[in-house]
């Protein structure tokens, strides 16, 4: 009968080893690269231009100026999907 | 140049793919993407607050037996140890992860910029688990389990039927990976795939039939704290880190730090376990290793904590507005307060006081409840709306919801940290008969019955909530819900109202 340390042991090698595999494969295929260009993946434009009730005038202005004049939300959800 | 967290000029169309696409084209995406998941999702989240409803009932029988044992003791299955096997079952296995999966099947077609390969597949997955799910719990009512905590379900059985179903759905969300249009793999992405892969391996291991005695502690540890941190915790991380952007238009604080935090996890996790046996006849060895691990989950958590902070930051007035702000704000506050609570849980001398008490079912309920249940409830409350193609058609439901659960988890862990540390302490001093350290229980038990009572409360609220959305005609708002709020004005950022 293996013994339960053992088994505690060999998992967690594996498991660690499963994790080492995988950070050796992202980091070959340059999922380290361009990170501050890789937090806005999840958006798009209507994300960045959607009115938002909480922000502040100077919050709005700023998004006005970045990405342009603020659209509303859509009737159906939160976020205007259609 | 802009710090961390603040609105920056959006990438280049060449350096990031699916930027700079005309918005029709990026809409056409995700409505793809939503319909090809629509029906595992609702399936998923359908059948999960099932199991939520009758595990919150199991709970709250099992709690008041704790302070009224005569309490239904005719029938054997509605005996205490039975129904809070039922309880903790239904919760994990049924109502958090068929949450989890469905969160997955969204979300992860959305970041791939691709459709749901194979959906029936996933479908007939989530399917195969809940028919296990009611298997392994029919069997526990019937007075027949494995004896083995958080895998109590019938080894041959039921858990079978887990492995095969959620199988099923991992195998759809690789091939929708492998198929997917981006090559950058988001943060979140990450985090659900490991899941995926973290809890077959522990599963399976943790159900081996080889082990028994005092040795099988290990294994069953080793797998129920992984089952927490490298299953509910992953996949719960892996929403926050989409939400909270996602809903304030802004990208998370730090993207490194969220990377720092996943890869922290995979790499420090999986001994923590051992640190349930401090104390037990286990190798020595083993229990200074999981303490060590322990400690250093100090890096991701900080990690996770800072990042999350500094992207809410000057923010907070937004959770007036949105429900999945809510939930998933104070989900992601939960979790950094359970995994610090933890580390420090782990040292010896905090142990000798907190084990076998109150505290650790508090504990527990911080991160199964407040973190990975919160998360739920405001991934829900995001991605149904994008699934019946109409608004949650009440705001009183909504705020009664988050109200009764917020009140009954705070006074569950307020109530039984404090009688925990009471009842520890009362244990380890030899001039207390064991007598009064049960004595010493009673008022946080009470506590806890009402605690429970509010949650099952809440729950019954979401879920009629939740039917009146996908049954109901179409709702008359035409706006979210709480957007005619009215707004707290500021003069400036930060400033005084």
């Amino acid at each position: 009968m293996l013994p339960s340390s053992l088994a505690v042991l060999v998992t967690g090698l594996f498991l660690g080893a499963i994790a080492l595999g995988a950070f050796i494969w992202a980091w070959r295929r340059g999922q380290f690269d361009h990170l501050e260009e890789q937090a806005h993946v999840i958006f798009d434009e209507r994300d960045y231009r959607l009115e938002r009730p909480w922000e502040t005038e100077a919050e709005r202005e700023e998004r006005r100026r970045l990405y342009g004049e603020p659209v509303p939300p859509e009737p159906g959800e939160w976020g205007g999907a259609r | 140049m802009s710090r961390p967290g603040e609105a920056r000029e959006p990438p280049g169309a060449l350096s990031v793919p699916g930027a700079g696409l005309p918005l029709e084209e990026e809409v056409d995406i995700r409505l793809r993407a939503d319909a090809s998941s629509r029906r595992p999702v609702l399936v998923c989240f359908t059948t999960a607050l099932f199991w939520l409803l009758l595990g919150s009932i199991a709970g709250d029988v099992s709690s008041l037996k704790l302070h009224l044992p005569d309490l239904l003791v005719r029938q054997g299955w509605l005996t205490f140890g039975r129904q809070r096997t039922v309880h903790l079952n239904a919760m994990i296995y049924g109502w958090a992860s068929l949450a989890m999966l469905g969160v997955s099947l969204w979300i992860v077609p959305r970041l791939v910029h691709n459709t749901l390969r194979w959906p029936r597949l996933a479908t007939a997955g989530v399917v195969v688990w809940n028919v296990g799910v009611a298997i392994g719990i029919a069997l526990i009512l019937a007075g027949i389990n494995d004896g083995i905590e958080w895998l109590e379900m019938h080894r041959y059985l039921a858990d079978p039927l887990l492995v095969v179903g959620g199988g099923m759905v991992g195998v759809t969300l690789l091939v929708t990976l492998l198929s997917r249009k981006v090559d950058h793999l988001y943060v979140s992405v990450w985090y659900m795939f490991g899941a995926f892969v973290w809890f077959p391996v522990i599963y399976v291991i943790g159900n081996w039939p080889t082990f028994h005695g005092v040795e099988s502690g290990a294994v069953n540890w080793f797998y129920a704290h992984n089952a927490l941190g490298l299953w509910l915790t992953a996949v719960g991380l892996g929403a926050i880190y989409y939400f909270i952007p996602k809903v304030l238009g802004r990208p998370i604080y730090s993207y490194q730090l969220s990377l720092l935090g996943f890869w922290g996890l995979a790499f420090f996790y999986s001994l923590n376990g051992m640190h349930h046996l401090v104390g037990g006849p286990i190798p020595t060895w083993m229990i200074t290793t999981s303490i060590v691990a322990s400690v250093l989950m100090i890096i991701p958590v900080l990690a996770v904590a800072v990042n999350h902070h500094m992207t809410m930051i000057g923010r907070f007035s937004a959770l007036r507005y949105s429900p999945t702000l809510r939930f998933v704000v104070l989900g992601a506050i939960a979790y950094t307060a359970v995994s610090l609570q933890g580390m420090f849980t782990a040292l010896r001398e905090v142990n000798r006081i907190t084990h076998f008490t109150q505290w650790t079912i508090a504990h527990s309920h911080v991160g199964v409840y407040a973190f990975v249940t919160f998360v739920l409830f405001g991934s829900m409350y995001y991605i149904m709306p994008r699934m019946v193609r109409r608004e949650w058609p009440s705001e009183r439901l909504i705020r009664w919801h988050f109200w009764l659960v917020l009140s009954g988890i705070a006074i569950y862990v307020i109530a039984l940290t404090v009688v925990g540390v009471w009842q520890g302490l009362a244990l380890i001093d030899p001039q207390v008969p064991f007598q009064r350290t049960v004595e010493i229980q009673r008022p946080g038990l009470v506590a806890r019955s009402v605690a429970g009572l509010l949650l099952t409360a809440g729950h019954v609220v979401f879920v009629w909530h939740y039917w009146r959305m996908v049954r109901g005609p179409a709702a008359a708002r035409e706006l979210p819900p709480f957007y005619g709020v009215r707004p707290i004005v500021y003069t400036e950022p930060g400033g005084k109202p």
